[in-house]
């Protein structure tokens, strides 16, 4: 101990160093023997210690990924860092280091034991916030039930042990004791008002996520039926949201009645796109279910069948193979294992003429599938497509009565009884008729686009949605089938290598 | 195919023993050919006839008497004593006797009218050879037994509480009185109605079994159908007569009507082709004569008493019972019954049934728990018989046993079910076939054990045996356990390793010299198979389905649970043969030692490390299975070895309500019966009377004067005075006694002391502490007796002062 420390070099955690350590803390005796002939892998490791080496800094653990338990006491450690990837840990052991802070433990949601005992955490006096979020961060450590805090100066705080009960409320032993239901009571009573106030902090920000989440749920959702951001007059609104001219042209006497009435017809036929969007989204989801349960039923019964011929064989191979084992005569074993042989491939072929049996089945259920849910949405496309064509009769219809009052307008202003005040802008627009057609006509084409884009939008993404969802029914299908035929192989195969090596040992005996 | 005679009810034998002739029973409803009696209400409502009487079931029930012929019965005569009956059954009461007139009237009118019919069974002779109107023998009576308030439970009562006796001529009954030309239609039941369901199903079951057997079987088959087709043809079919019970519909909810028949309580429709016709009905209150045709047994009767054309009454009741009647017609109906009833006004005068002779029933617990006579009813069935015993009667606590049998004679058993109950080791049922010589226990939930079956051919361990746990009792998770002589199987459930089956194969018994021979020696185990659930916390390649240690190879096999969506299963075989290698060195672990297929070849289950971490795993499991093997084996032992001393205890649990037969409570009971005894007589020890001696001295019946009160007062007192003397001196005189005893010993002692053994000192000491003791408890006595005896003195004169009987005059005195 006194060697390590009084070394002067502080050392760098090194592959040598773990090398070491594993080998040391592995396995003993015979079982040693075999570890160190064949090494052993980092990540296969779950406790490891490291007290005593006079570690600067924490590195070079990263293969150590199902590390369960470590320790890193009697070190140099100023910083707890590199452990990002053990997030297995439930166990670690720090004390005697000298850690200013507590942090870098972000990813080690499993830890249940942290000792911090003996370190320099807030030496920082009166940065009483500080201190706090010290403990705080340890809040989001649902598992943590053994803490050790003592031997730093946070922990000579006058209220130390209260705070940190009443802001742990999980834990079960502090430094080291067991508490006391008692005292947790009394810690709580006397933090109550900071920690409720932060409980209702915490349940602030989780009900805002959740919120958050819901709405990107909702709108998941509506991606999906290819309806989103139709279920109010959001495509209305982007219509005119570039739309100067139309914007301009509102102002006109009557325009602006014309608008609201046009933008209430809109919506509602927009608002029927999306529940028929829903309505069908719903009708394709159905079509899905149904058919996966198809093929999984399908599915099932042909496992089932296949487990059962490779039990049934197993149980005949098994007597049949101990009866090789005992054969002496030459003839008779020889006669033996070509009849066990012959069992095997037999058993190939029964297993190969099932899943044969059951690709047919299933490719012909797949393209039934597939012409179906291209009609359900070939379907939908053209119901869609017509209602979108309502919209584009309503912009012809809007655009007619919204020309006649520029026109009329503009004959009001060139003989001088426009009454109203309009914008300046507005003014400019009626120069002359050619001007004022134009901005009707391109406000027009702007709201067209618009329409079109989205309808276009729509169709595009149905079609790809489609063509992915059968396209990946048909890869997994044929995924399946090859694992299938591999499966089959990989076991033939070794039944028939397991009775070549019987031949073989016989053959020597 | 006798005709039946019943005996009793319960109530009789409690009180009259159990003989009885049939006639002579209280309430009984006998009836002739085929008839009913009514006492419908069983359980429900009573239909016609007084609803009210008949509301009572048991009285029904317990009324059920044939009225078999007295003749024959006299067998049964000489065990009843008519001297200690009541004299309502030795002799007729006028109005019994007017009864009698009118029935005999009525019975030659119906004779004259009906020659072709057989005679009324109107009024036998009961156990006192007195006639008695067969109403008259039924006595509703409400029992105390919550049983008995349905017909079902009233109605089983009564079957097992009759005992059949043949008849020597079956056709008597029927032709008690005067010989008529014998009777064609009667309703008789073939005596195939008590044995047919039972027949018929092992019949049934016979068949089905030879069906599938060889001709040989099928031979003996029809031989056994001549058999019985030769017994289904009954010379005496349609001459028979019975006595049943029929309950009408209408009120207590008895939707329809229905028969049943008091042998097997068993209740028929009307329909049923077993019953050919009805003669006569009659409850307590009157007497119908059938006058419907039978042609097509009972299944075109109609049940509407009321109705004078079918049924022709005996007596004109006061109440109509005409409940079937259907309102539109009841009009009419009740104008016909109208003009009947003036016609037959004169003769009758509303002559009411007298009330019933047969004395009060009463059926005290201990009999209704015992059922049947002397507790015990033997039922014969064809290949079959059924014993029933009252519960505690047998001290094994067998109440009820089913033997059948190959042949019709009885002599080979097939096999046999023996049901107990208030076993304390729970014991419900034995089945023992004694072809195969199985014997199956069924057990309640709660032996020691937890067993819930046990079926074995021996007693002997090691042999084939098979033992069904209740599973949610044993804390191992085990159902069951199956035993030949090699092997032993056991399923588990719900257990935390997810254990599900345990196979071992057993070798023969290694002879050892053992220098210990107390331990036991265990068979060498072959080979154990253990089989495993899915435990859904582990992959399923890292989850063992199956394992087994080939211990005589030194093999272990490992089979895995299969993969969702896979038909294969991982598989791995240790093999530990060689231990140490041809230079001599130790073979810790060789590739070869461990075969495995693995569908998922994963890399760090390839490293030996990991191989022989698993190996020396599963040796240590090994070790552990053996000894569960073991302890399982020693758990059978324990367990035959408990049911042989609890089979040989047959200990009988007794429930602590049961205030007769337990015995802790008998003794609370007794116990507190003697306190509150003592209690009683400390009272009346109080209150001696302290005067009575002197009064009784003084002329009786005269007031006391003034002076003569003084004097008994005086002479009272006094008396006390000189008893408490008497006392001290009593106790003064064994003081004395007692101490001068003590100086004489110690003086002996004194002299002898030398001589003396140290026995004889011990001796010595002893007596000297045992005589102080008791001087100084008489000194104590004496001193308190010095105390108290002014006080009590003091007491006694204040009490006679106060005295009612001389208070007056002494208070004046004073």
């Amino acid at each position: 101990m006194n060697r390590l420390y009084n070394s002067l070099e502080p050392r760098v955690m090194d592959d040598d160093m773990l090398k070491l350590a594993v080998g040391e803390q592995g396995p003993q005796e015979e079982a040693g023997l075999l570890a160190r002939q064949e090494g052993i892998l980092f990540k296969d490791v779950l406790s490891l210690q490291l007290d005593f080496q006079n570690i600067l800094r924490i590195d070079n653990l990263w293969q150590f990924e199902n590390l369960r338990k470590l320790q890193l006491d009697n070190n140099v450690i100023e910083r707890i860092e590199g452990l990002e990837k053990l997030t297995h840990l439930v166990w670690l052991d720090l004390s005697f280091n000298n850690i200013e802070a507590i942090e870098g433990l972000d990813t080690l949601v499993n830890l249940e034991d942290l000792s911090l005992f003996n370190n320099r955490i807030s030496k920082i006096d009166s940065l009483d916030a500080l201190v706090k979020l010290q403990i705080i961060y340890l809040r989001q450590f649902k598992n943590l039930r053994a803490l050790s805090l003592s031997g730093n100066p946070i922990a000579e705080a006058e209220d130390y042990n209260m705070f940190i009960l009443a802001y742990l409320p999980d834990l079960v032993y502090l430094d080291s004791r067991h508490i006391d239901d008692h005292m947790k009571g009394l810690a709580e009573l006397k933090h109550q008002f900071s920690i409720d106030e932060l409980k209702h902090r915490e349940n602030l920000i989780q009900a805002r996520l959740e919120d958050e989440q819901a709405r990107r749920e909702e709108l998941e959702e509506h991606k999906a039926a290819f309806v989103e951001h139709l279920n109010g007059p959001f495509l209305f609104d982007s219509m005119y949201a570039e739309d100067v001219e139309g914007n301009k042209l509102a102002c006109l006497h009557g325009a602006g009645e014309l608008l609201e009435a046009y933008k209430d017809k809109f919506v509602v036929i927009c608002v029927n796109i999306f529940e028929y969007g829903l309505k069908q989204q719903e009708k394709r989801k159905v079509e899905l279910d149904t058919f996966n349960e198809c093929v999984q039923e399908a599915i099932q019964e042909n496992q089932g069948q296949g487990k059962r011929r490779i039990a049934e064989f197993e149980e005949k191979h098994l007597l049949s193979l101990s009866a090789i084992r005992d054969e002496s005569e030459l003839s008779n074993l020889e006669k033996k294992i070509v009849e066990c042989s012959k069992d095997i491939s037999e058993l190939f072929n029964t297993l190969m003429t099932l899943e044969m049996q059951l690709v047919e089945q299933l490719e012909e259920t797949i393209n039934m599938f597939e012409r179906n849910i291209i009609d359900l949405v070939g379907l939908f496309i053209e119901n869609v497509q017509s209602l979108m064509a309502q919209c584009r009769d309503l912009e012809n219809h809007h655009h007619e009565k919204l020309l006649e009052i520029a026109i009329s307008a503009l004959e009001k202003m060139v003989k001088g009884e426009l009454e109203e005040d309009l914008p300046d802008e507005v003014r400019a627009l009626f120069v002359d008729k050619d001007t004022v057609v134009n901005a009707v006509g391109s406000s027009h084409d702007i709201h067209l686009l618009k329409i079109d884009n989205r309808e276009d939008e729509l169709v595009t993404r149905v079609n790809s949605w489609c063509t992915h969802l059968v396209d990946k029914i048909h890869k997994d299908e044929i995924m399946r089938n090859r694992r299938r035929v591999k499966e089959i192989n990989q076991y033939i195969d070794h039944m028939q290598n397991e009775l070549d090596n019987l031949e073989c040992s016989d053959i020597i005996d | 195919m006798e005709v039946l005679k019943e005996e009793e009810e319960g109530k009789e034998a409690a009180k009259q023993e159990a003989a009885a002739e049939p006639a002579a029973e209280p309430t009984a409803e006998p009836s002739e050919e085929g008839e009913m009696m009514q006492p419908q209400e069983v359980g429900r409502r009573g239909t016609i006839m007084t609803q009210e009487m008949l509301r009572d079931l048991e009285k029904k029930l317990l009324g059920i008497e044939i009225t078999v012929p007295e003749k024959p019965s006299i067998i049964t005569k000489d065990t009843i004593d008519i001297s200690k009956l009541p004299c309502s059954y030795q002799s007729n009461t006028p109005e019994e006797e007017h009864l009698l007139e009118v029935a005999d009237n009525f019975s030659r009118q119906y004779s004259h009218l009906c020659p072709d019919r057989v005679p009324l069974f109107l009024y036998p002779l009961n156990e006192c050879e007195v006639p008695k109107f067969v109403s008259t023998t039924i006595r509703p009576t409400l029992m105390p037994y919550p049983e008995l308030y349905n017909w079902d439970g009233c109605a089983q009562f009564v079957s097992d509480f009759l005992s059949m006796e043949p008849l020597p001529d079956p056709l008597k009954p029927a032709l008690w009185e005067k010989e008529e030309a014998p009777p064609k239609k009667y309703a008789v039941r073939p005596p195939r109605d008590l044995t047919s369901r039972f027949e018929q199903e092992q019949e049934r079951k016979r068949q089905e079994k030879i069906k599938a057997e060889e001709e040989r079987r099928q031979r003996e088959e029809e031989e056994r159908l001549q058999e019985v087709d030769s017994t289904g043809t009954d010379p005496l079919h349609g001459l028979r007569v019975h006595s049943w019970v029929l309950v009408l519909s209408g009120k207590r909810e008895v939707p329809e009507s229905f028969f049943i028949d008091p042998f097997t309580a068993r209740s028929y429709s009307p329909q049923d082709e077993h019953f050919l016709g009805i003669e006569s009905l009659w409850n307590h209150k009157n007497y119908w004569i059938n006058m419907q045709d039978c042609w097509n047994c009972c299944k075109d009767l109609i049940f509407d008493l009321g109705d004078p054309v079918k049924w022709e009454y005996l007596l004109l009741g006061t109440d109509k019972p005409r409940l079937s009647l259907v309102d539109e017609e009841d009009d009419t109906l009740s104008e016909d019954y109208d003009i009947e009833n003036l016609g037959k006004e004169d003769e009758d005068k509303c002559f009411d049934m007298p009330h019933s002779w047969v004395e009060q029933l009463e059926i005290s617990p201990e009999v209704f728990e015992t059922r049947c006579p002397n507790g015990k009813k033997v039922i014969q069935y064809k290949k079959a018989k059924l014993e029933k015993w009252a519960p505690y009667l047998n001290s094994n606590g067998l109440v009820c046993c089913l033997s059948t049998y190959k042949d019709p004679e009885c002599t080979k058993i097939l096999e046999v079910k023996e049901w107990y109950q208030n076993r304390e080791d729970m014991l419900e049922l034995r089945h023992i076939n004694k072809d195969t010589g199985l014997i199956v226990d069924y057990f309640k939930p709660g032996h020691p054990q937890a067993l819930r079956v046990h079926s074995y051919t021996s007693m002997q361990p090691e042999m084939d045996r098979v033992m069904e746990f209740y599973k949610t009792v044993r804390v191992d998770g085990l159902i069951r356990r199956e035993e030949t002589p090699k092997t032993m199987t056991e399923y588990y459930e719900r257990r935390p390793d997810f254990l599900s089956y345990r196979h071992v194969n057993f070798g023969p018994r290694v002879k050892k010299i053992t220098m210990n021979s107390t331990e036991s020696n265990p068979r060498t185990v072959l080979k154990i198979t253990e089989r495993f659930f899915r435990n859904p916390a582990k992959p399923a390649d890292e989850d063992v389905a199956e394992r087994v240690f080939l211990i005589m190879e030194e093999r272990i096999q490992l089979r895995y649970h299969c993969r969702e969506n896979h038909i294969t299963a991982s598989k791995r075989e240790f093999l530990r043969r060689t231990e140490v290698d041809s230079k001599g060195n130790k073979i810790i672990m060789t590739p070869d030692m461990c075969s495995s297929f693995e569908v998922e070849p994963s890399e760090h289950t390839k490293k030996l490390l990991y191989q022989y971490e698993t190996m020396m795993q599963l040796k240590k499991e090994e070790k552990l299975c053996r000894h569960q093997a073991w302890e399982s084996e020693l758990e059978v032992l324990e367990i035959l070895k408990l049911r042989e001393e609890e089979e040989e205890a047959h200990t009988l649990t007794i429930s602590i309500y049961d205030t007769k037969r337990n015995e802790k409570s008998k003794e609370y009971r007794e116990a507190r019966e003697r306190v509150m005894h003592e209690e009683h007589l400390q009272q009346v020890e109080a209150q001696l009377d302290y005067l009575a001696p002197f009064l009784a001295q003084l002329p009786p019946g005269e007031k006391l004067t003034r002076w003569q009160a003084v004097h008994v007062k005086e002479e009272c007192l006094s008396d006390f005075k000189q008893r408490l003397i008497d006392k001290a001196n009593l106790i003064q005189a064994r003081f004395e006694k007692e101490t001068q005893e003590l100086q004489k010993k110690q003086q002996w002692y004194q002299e002898n002391q030398v001589t003396l053994t140290a026995e004889d000192e011990d001796l010595y000491l002893s007596y000297c502490s045992q005589a102080m003791f008791r001087i100084r408890i008489l000194e104590q006595r004496l001193n308190r007796h010095k105390e108290m005896a002014p006080l009590k003195y003091m007491a006694l004169e204040e009490k006679l002062c106060k005295d009612p009987r001389l208070a007056e005059l002494l208070k004046s005195f004073v």
